[in-house]
């Protein structure tokens, strides 16, 4: 028994799963219309765009130097109206995908830019960028939605293909295999760890510590453009609030997922099993009619329990450790 | 005898002062009813609580914290002060209950941040949003209105032409600024903030100190609820929602920096941040400049300050070591 307890307390994967069995118990016995194949899939896609957005995060947590984006849902923000606007204008929806993309790119850039080059602290980088992004983003609209998308840009998001939403099947697993690869196989992943565990020691072994932050804001911002994307076709609109109060979300994924604030610490795969429970989590609250006030604070909650829990985690694996030398 | 050691507001501040100078000469010229009494009573009027609760937010902020929970630790306290008051208790006890309040959710941010070791921005950001939901258990998806009027009259009272809100505000200030740079309690906060492991090695308990920084926060946030029910008389769901960011902005302006930067700044340099960016929001309004921009000039302030911040610390770090 106090191995499995150890065992459970050492490894934040079988105690992620453990919690995320503890959901579906839960939510299968409010609803007994939860614990269906269907319904599981359809849930998944609300869980889309808080997919990428807490992939970034969690990159930018890892990569150290107290790393924090509170602007990505501003920028998510901003890249869906840019988008809206450019379909507006007639460049065609693979146009304006170019575009916001490359909106992306710049939005990521700038806060790269303060954070890896002005060394302004990240989290008052991103406060005022978050301001800049979102007020940009509502008065770009002038705070009416932008409606308008031809009618086949609906397939990416409203439809199935094999009964799995299309946006998970064509975006969301692509990009997530994508960032995987490039964190988990590649010199770049293993720079962003180092930095996160040990900026002075990455220093002295070459790293460009300004190019590797650089490039996790970028990334950041990208990953927020293609949310964004993601977001408008399965609204049909470009709203200038469509990602507000994401970031609290998506930090909240991250810290729930094992990713250490102080940087270096955690894997990408424990954000996914975060993403899953944080998105039943809401679909289940959904169904049993909660309003979405409660569900924040609910997270709000789950966000301090998961903290201390670690904290005591930690407390038990150090004591049984010391018993067994 | 050893001289007392009273560090002074450094150059930041005075900086921060000549920008607010600029600035209102800038609008006086620009707009003729900018430089008028009652423009300017308005602007202190709108902008009190803000005011308040950046002296919390500089003290939390010295010590290298951020408290994201003050607007909805401001709505909670303003519901309960709203039904106190509807249910005839007497003004001085409601007065008590808000600051016990104030101090017991601060304490709340501060247990947590201090025992847990868990990062200022996580606990506040969680806080901030159990409190919303707790602001909407408690309205009940309604206004909270039909209160007194009569407070309301207070705070537009005047004192020999001076708004009496002001010269309360200046008050505060002062009294914080006495606190922070003569007591002992202060000084030990700035020496928290500017190196946790020597203030810990020389006696100075920082979880405590932490702590007693958020209670100061949470039991200055009631004072701003209090002046926030007395001048709208109602209450609605969103209150609060602007207010952390708004205070960030002004004591970051005032040259408070965020983590790492603990030593520098003081409430003075916060009192012109406030009032910087309340005269910015009051003459963007006046010169006719689409609000929807208000935050988006607000965002860059912040960034720009900063930025003077860390290119001058940057330079001073390489002067050092090269």
């Amino acid at each position: 028994m106090r191995r499995i307890a150890f065992s459970i307390a050492k490894s934040r994967t079988k105690f992620l799963l453990l919690l995320l069995l503890a959901e579906i118990i839960f939510l299968s016995c409010i609803s007994p219309y939860f614990l269906n194949l269907n319904n599981l899939l359809q849930v998944t896609q609300f869980g889309a765009t808080l997919t990428l957005l807490s992939l970034g995060e969690s990159l930018v947590m890892i990569g150290g130097r107290d790393g924090i984006d509170i602007s990505v849902g501003a920028s998510m923000s901003l890249s869906g109206v840019v988008f809206g606007l450019a379909v507006i204008h007639g460049t065609g929806i693979l146009g304006a995908v170019l575009i916001t993309l490359a909106g992306g790119v710049v939005f990521g850039m700038i806060n790269g830019m303060l954070i890896a080059m002005a060394k302004v602290p990240a989290l008052i980088a991103t406060l005022g960028t978050q301001y800049v992004y979102g007020s940009l983003a509502l008065y770009l609209t002038g705070g009416i939605p932008i409606s308008g998308f031809p009618e086949s840009f609906k397939k990416l998001s409203l439809e199935s293909t094999f009964g799995i939403p299309n946006q998970i099947i064509f975006v969301i697993v692509p990009v997530t295999v994508l960032v995987f690869v490039l964190i988990y196989m590649t010199k770049f992943g293993r720079r962003v760890y180092l930095l996160g565990t040990n900026s002075e020691a990455a220093k002295y072994t070459g790293i460009r510590e300004t190019r590797i932050r650089m490039g996790i804001y970028t990334l950041t911002g990208v990953l927020a453009a293609v949310s964004a994307i993601i977001n408008n076709s399965w609204l049909m609109t470009a709203r200038a609030d469509a990602g507000t109060g994401m970031e609290m979300q998506a930090i909240t994924v991250a810290v729930l997922g094992g990713i250490g604030v102080a940087g270096g610490v955690g894997h990408l795969g424990g954000v996914l099993i975060g993403i899953v429970i944080i998105t039943m989590m809401n679909s289940g609250l959904q169904i049993a009619n909660v309003n979405s006030v409660w569900q924040l604070a609910v997270l709000g909650m789950i966000l301090i329990m998961a903290i201390i829990l670690n904290h005591m985690m930690q407390q038990f694996v150090t004591r049984v450790e010391k018993a067994g030398q | 005898m050893l001289k007392k050691y009273v560090p002074k507001p450094g150059r930041r501040e005075y900086v921060t002062f000549l920008l607010l100078l600029a600035e209102i000469i800038l609008f006086g010229i620009l707009a003729p009813n900018f430089l008028t009494a009652d423009n300017l009573i308005r602007v202190v009027q709108n902008n009190a609580e803000i005011a308040i609760v950046s002296i919390g937010m500089t003290i939390v902020m010295l010590l290298g914290g951020i408290d994201l929970s003050v607007g909805s630790v401001m709505g909670v306290i303003a519901i309960v002060i709203g039904y106190m008051l509807q249910a005839d208790i007497h003004i001085l006890l409601i007065a008590a209950a808000a600051i016990g309040i104030g101090i017991l959710l601060g304490l709340i941010n501060g247990f947590l941040i201090a025992r847990f070791d868990i990062p200022d921005m996580i606990v506040t950001l969680a806080t901030m949003n159990i409190w919303k939901a707790v602001i909407f258990g408690l309205l009940g998806g309604k206004w909270l209105t039909g209160l007194s009027p009569a407070y309301a009259a207070i705070t537009r009272a005047k004192f020999l032409g001076i708004p009496l809100l002001l010269i309360f505000i200046l008050l505060i200030y002062a009294a914080f600024y006495y606190f922070l740079m003569y007591r002992k309690l202060g000084r030990h906060i700035y020496a928290t903030g500017c190196n946790p492991q020597s203030a810990n090695l020389s006696g100075i308990n920082i979880q405590r100190i932490k702590m007693i920084s958020y209670c100061i926060s949470g039991g200055i946030v009631a004072v701003a609820a209090m002046l926030y029910i007395a001048r709208m008389g109602s209450v609605e769901m969103t209150i609060g929602a602007d207010l952390p960011i708004a205070c960030i902005a002004a004591v970051t302006i005032g040259g408070t920096g965020a983590k790492g930067n603990g030593k520098r700044g003081s409430v003075i340099g916060t009192l012109a941040g406030v009032l910087f960016i309340a005269f910015l929001k009051n003459g963007i309004v006046i010169l006719g400049i689409p609000s929807l921009l208000e935050n988006c000039f607000i965002g860059m302030l912040i960034i720009l300050s900063v930025l003077s911040d860390a290119v001058t610390s940057g330079r001073n770090k390489k002067g050092v070591t090269v």
